[in-house]
């Protein structure tokens, strides 16, 4: 018995080696942009470079959002997608749904060293849909603040530790963005205009109030939580109408308000992080830069995190070859095996060991709202929900005008309830 | 007489016009008219000017917060990163081959239909003129689902058959060539046939030829349309080695950072090839948009 | 004389095969085939079960689909007329000049004609910039502070239409200089002599004269604005997706988003229906008037 199963691990290991021998190219999509993408087309090199003669990655970055969703479901369901793709976890469940997505196997994983165990539980799970793996993790992101150390200094608002004070609380922050008010065009710049941010910033401020958005009965937005969900959108829209932060702006418009010093505060992502570290290295930043955990507004600290995994679209008609099978499964694997490197891009990397490290434990800015990953809130696991998804949508229709006044709050909230119930029937 | 002559009449008798009406006095009303429609050019052409000026500066200059008509420092960098960052040539590749042969297989099948229609007698004529009629009203817009469906049964999606096919419906270039057919005197057809020359042969000899003109016009037009379109090609490539150069300079994203002038000169280069030749045959396509157009109406 | 007649037919057929198999394939199956799939539940790629006319039933009820229906005939009301009015003017303004002048001046008007969408969006994305774009400074000027004009809802589809009508004019341009070069000039120095004013000339002569190719540029107008979609998806990515939704737009979302291709086939046939009846409607108007 014991020699029976050797032989099978021997063969399949000769298999594999087989496998990898011949030069294999894996096509691949991804949708980062910005700092992001700097840091994947350096790992992606480094890849191919190790892999010489073995696999190549050939890399394309499409358009972020509805518009690489779009294609990648058409494309899966006529044979046409890549063999890998970056995807977000809070869109397995609708992917799953649509048919993108095809399920990897725990021996695959097991195979090249990726399974529950070298995630956290809650990560490793988020990529699954009825108990099947579809996607795996390969970090978790979250939204910071950003703030210009030399402008919080003139104000006040820097404490003896050089890290930015009394900001929690609404009162206190707007208190705060009327201080640098006199010392920018704007206090606080923001991306105000469409899904992305304003979803991230409402879902934060929400979760800080332990808003429901769906109840475990398929409900939007329960009647309690109605108010909290008000409350929100009426703190956001405070900024934009007190001439805080700037209306209707797209979201590299936003980063080019912070970057050019023209705001105090920037609320993003943690992947701009690179972005600011290559200025600053370029010495074309022109002032100091920090990053902090989203100030808690509300009753406690919660902060919107969603995840970025690696996926094989479930492409109909086309099987894919147990040598190709390989070497996607190597890409995913030696991504998450070199996540550090991702970490740099201000991810938290997901796959344990390196999350683990003492290089991670160490690594600035990621340190100081490392924090955040304790108090993470992510998007309701629903078809409607995730990038590009209804839920997304209904952000871009209802949150973001309540923002810039073009809509009450209540109203807003309303609406998007009605919206989303109407879809999810 | 045709179109084209009846058209140089017209233009010569314009220029008569003008000429009696500068043997007047002097035109005051006339001057400031002119002077508007300067005005009205300078501004309509500016947006193209303001995007081709922008696309010569450094990134730096581009986010400066006056307005500065002229590069100060002039700069081909936006372009030298499109063009190696970028698959763009291979965008161009893809556009050219699809629009030429858009361009080649409309005229083609249009020619033949037209000539039929208009010369032979044959059973199912009023069907086929129906079924033109019917294509003239269709929005084939409406038709992007099935068009996407059909295309992916047949396997021709991210292939360049599959984003020409959709587009050789033009059932106009058959009606414009029905109407110059039509125009030809019986004579020229009667005499080849004393001749005994095969239909064939008095539809390649005869009728093509006199019409060369009509069929510069229309490939033109037809060149243009399919260069520019947008939604077709759009749905009918998912593959960024596939797309033609107006979907790829808006799907595929290279860039990071604030890159306006990139962003621009990806525009610009797409536009270039056409827009250069729109300038050297400048008479010829004017001339071709209103042969086309004009015989409908 | 009948071989002759024989040998006619076989050529005729021949000439016509190729227009047969294209039309066939490519306009009256996927036709028949649009209206089939309506009445299923298919995704995008794939089969369904046929549910009757349910999805119209859904239709008449979805906010969306009227949504789409509005802003296209919103879209259409603030460009064909528009368009053609400003064409119209454009060519009269240009058919005084001559030779190189008139060449120049054409150029200048005809050259966004043939640009790409995805160039035109471009370039008005950059005109209108919020922070850096050069329309901030009359829009500030007026307004008293930058607007984001694609990002503000009312304003969205006005600003489409504006960019559309210089996208697209100098095509009309070209149809009514053609016409206008028609008109005998004789006409002209007759009510030169009379010492008729501009406007009464425009009036009573050339308005009348031009009039067939003014039918002709508002038919085509109409029909091509019906099926508006590249620069309405272009100019709404990152912003409102639902209140600016046009109807081809929505076909695409339906298909290519959501992946249901009955329910965006009974959208297409509902565009479809629209696109015949306004034909048949402006034709029939167009006609009454022509004949007044």
């Amino acid at each position: 018995m014991k020699n029976l199963l050797k032989i099978a691990m021997l063969s399949t290991a000769l298999l594999s080696v087989g496998a990898v021998q011949a030069q294999e190219t894996v096509v691949w999509w991804d949708f980062l942009s910005g700092g992001d993408g700097v840091r994947m087309k350096a790992l992606i090199e480094q890849f191919n470079e190790e892999h010489a003669g073995e696999i190549t990655i050939e890399p394309t970055t499409l358009e972020w959002g509805t518009p690489f969703y779009t294609k990648v479901q058409t494309s899966a369901a006529i044979g046409e997608g890549p063999d890998v793709m970056t995807y977000h976890l809070s869109r397995v469940p609708l992917g799953v749904e649509s048919g993108a997505l095809a399920e990897i196997s725990a021996e695959d994983l097991a195979s090249v060293g990726l399974g529950p165990d070298t995630f956290a539980a809650a990560n490793w799970e988020a990529g699954q849909s009825d108990g099947k793996q579809y996607a795996v993790p390969f970090d978790i992101h979250s939204l910071i603040l950003y703030y210009n150390k030399d402008k919080l200094q003139e104000a006040g608002l820097l404490g003896e530790d050089g890290k930015p004070t009394g900001l929690d609380g609404v009162e206190n922050f707007n208190a705060a963005l009327e201080k640098l008010k006199p010392g920018s065009e704007y206090a606080l710049s923001l991306q105000t205009s469409g899904d992305g941010t304003p979803w991230r910033v409402f879902y934060s401020l929400f979760g800080q109030q332990d808003g429901v958005f769906l109840g475990e009965d398929g409900t939007f937005l329960p009647d309690d939580s109605i108010p909290k969900a008000v409350a929100a959108v009426e703190t956001m829209a405070s900024w934009v109408e007190g001439g805080y932060a700037p209306a209707l702006t797209e979201y590299e418009g936003s980063v080019a308000l912070f970057t050019s010093g023209a705001s105090a505060l920037h609320m993003n992502g943690v992947w701009e992080v690179p972005t600011m570290a290559d200025l600053t290295e370029k010495g074309e930043l022109g002032f100091e830069w920090g990053a902090i955990a989203l100030p808690t507004f509300f009753d406690h600290p919660a902060t919107w995190a969603d995840s970025h995994g690696f996926a094989i679209p479930n492409n109909v008609g086309k099987e894919m070859t147990p040598e190709k099978k390989a070497a996607v499964l190597e890409v995913i694997s030696w991504m998450n095996k070199n996540s550090l490197a991702w970490a740099n891009a201000g991810h938290i990397p997901a796959y344990t060991p390196t999350r683990e490290s003492e290089e991670f434990k160490t690594m600035e800015p990621n340190a100081t709202y490392s924090v955040l990953a304790d108090t993470a809130v992510f998007d309701p696991k629903s078809t409607l929900a995730g990038v590009a998804s209804p839920v997304y949508d209904a952000v871009a229709n209802y949150i973001s005008p309540a923002m810039n006044g073009e809509m009450g709050a209540q109203e807003a909230i309303d609406e998007m309830k009605a919206d989303l119930q109407d879809q999810a029937e | 007489m045709s179109v084209a002559e009846s058209s140089n009449a017209a233009v010569g008798a314009a220029r008569a016009k003008n000429s009696t009406r500068t043997m007047k006095a002097f035109d005051v009303g006339g001057l400031i008219l002119t002077l508007i429609t300067v005005i009205c050019a300078v501004l309509w052409a500016f947006p193209i000017y303001w995007g081709v000026i922008t696309s010569l500066k450094p990134e730096s200059q581009v986010i400066s917060k006056t307005i500065e008509y002229l590069p100060r420092t002039w700069t081909i960098d936006a372009y030298w990163h499109v063009l190696v960052n970028t698959m763009i040539g291979r965008w161009y590749l893809n556009s050219l081959i699809t629009s030429v042969a858009v361009t080649v297989l409309t005229l083609v099948i249009s020619a033949c239909t037209a000539y039929a229609l208009s010369q032979l007698r044959f059973p199912g004529r009023r069907i086929i003129w129906y079924m033109i009629l019917a294509s003239f009203m269709v929005p084939i817009a409406a038709l992007i689902v099935n068009h996407f469906i059909l295309m992916a049964r047949f396997g021709l999606i991210n292939n360049w058959l599959g984003v020409i096919f959709p587009q050789l419906i033009h059932p106009v270039v058959i009606i414009v060539y029905k109407n110059f057919f039509d125009a030809i005197p019986k004579e020229y057809r009667e005499a080849a046939k004393m001749d005994s020359a095969s239909e064939w042969r008095i539809f390649t000899r005869i009728y093509l030829p006199m019409n060369w003109g009509i069929t510069t016009a229309l490939a033109i037009v037809t060149f243009i349309g399919a260069w520019n379109n947008f939604l077709w090609p759009f749905l009918a490539v998912s593959k960024p080695e596939m797309m033609n150069v107006a979907v790829g300079i808006t799907q595929v994203n290279d860039a990071f950072g604030v890159q306006y002038a990139r962003e621009l000169a990806a525009a610009i280069l797409a536009a270039l090839l056409v827009a250069v030749l729109y300038l050297i045959f400048q008479r010829r396509v004017t001339q071709a948009i209103m042969l086309s157009a004009g015989v409908k109406g | 004389m009948i071989r002759n007649q024989r040998g006619e037919v076989a050529v005729a057929l021949l000439l016509i095969l190729p227009f047969v198999l294209t039309y066939g394939v490519l306009f009256l199956w996927p036709t028949v085939q649009m209206v089939y799939l309506s009445f299923t539940d298919a995704p995008l790629i794939g089969n369904g079960n046929w549910i009757g006319i349910e999805n119209y039933v859904e239709m008449f009820d979805d906010r969306r689909f009227w949504t789409s229906v509005k802003n296209t005939a919103y879209f259409v009301v603030l460009t064909v007329i528009p368009n053609t009015l400003i064409g119209l003017a454009i060519a009269m303004m240009v058919s005084r000049l001559k030779g190189w002048q008139q060449s120049l001046i054409l150029a200048m008007f005809f050259l966004p004609y043939i640009l790409p969408v995805s160039v035109v969006y471009r370039i008005w994305a950059w005109m209108f910039n919020i922070q850096f774009g050069i329309m901030q400074f009359p829009i500030s000027a007026v307004a008293g502070e930058p607007i984001n004009v694609f990002r503000t809802q009312w304003m969205f589809m006005p600003a489409v239409a504006f960019v559309t009508i210089w996208w697209t004019c100098g095509f009309n341009i070209l149809l009514f200089l053609s016409g206008l070069r028609s008109i005998s000039t004789d006409i002209y120095e007759a009510a030169a002599l009379d010492n008729a004013s501009r406007w009464t000339i425009f009036r009573k002569i050339t308005w009348p004269l031009i009039w067939p190719v003014t039918a002709l540029v508002l038919t085509i107008q109409l029909i091509l604005q019906l099926k508006i979609f590249d620069q309405v998806y272009l100019f709404t990515q990152g912003g409102r997706p639902d209140p600016s939704m046009v109807m081809v737009q929505y076909i695409y979302q339906m298909a290519f988003q959501k992946n249901e291709g009955g329910y965006a086939a009974a959208v297409a046939v509902a565009l479809f229906v629209i696109v015949i009846v306004v034909s048949v409607l402006q034709y029939q108007f167009l006609r009454a008037r022509g004949e007044k």
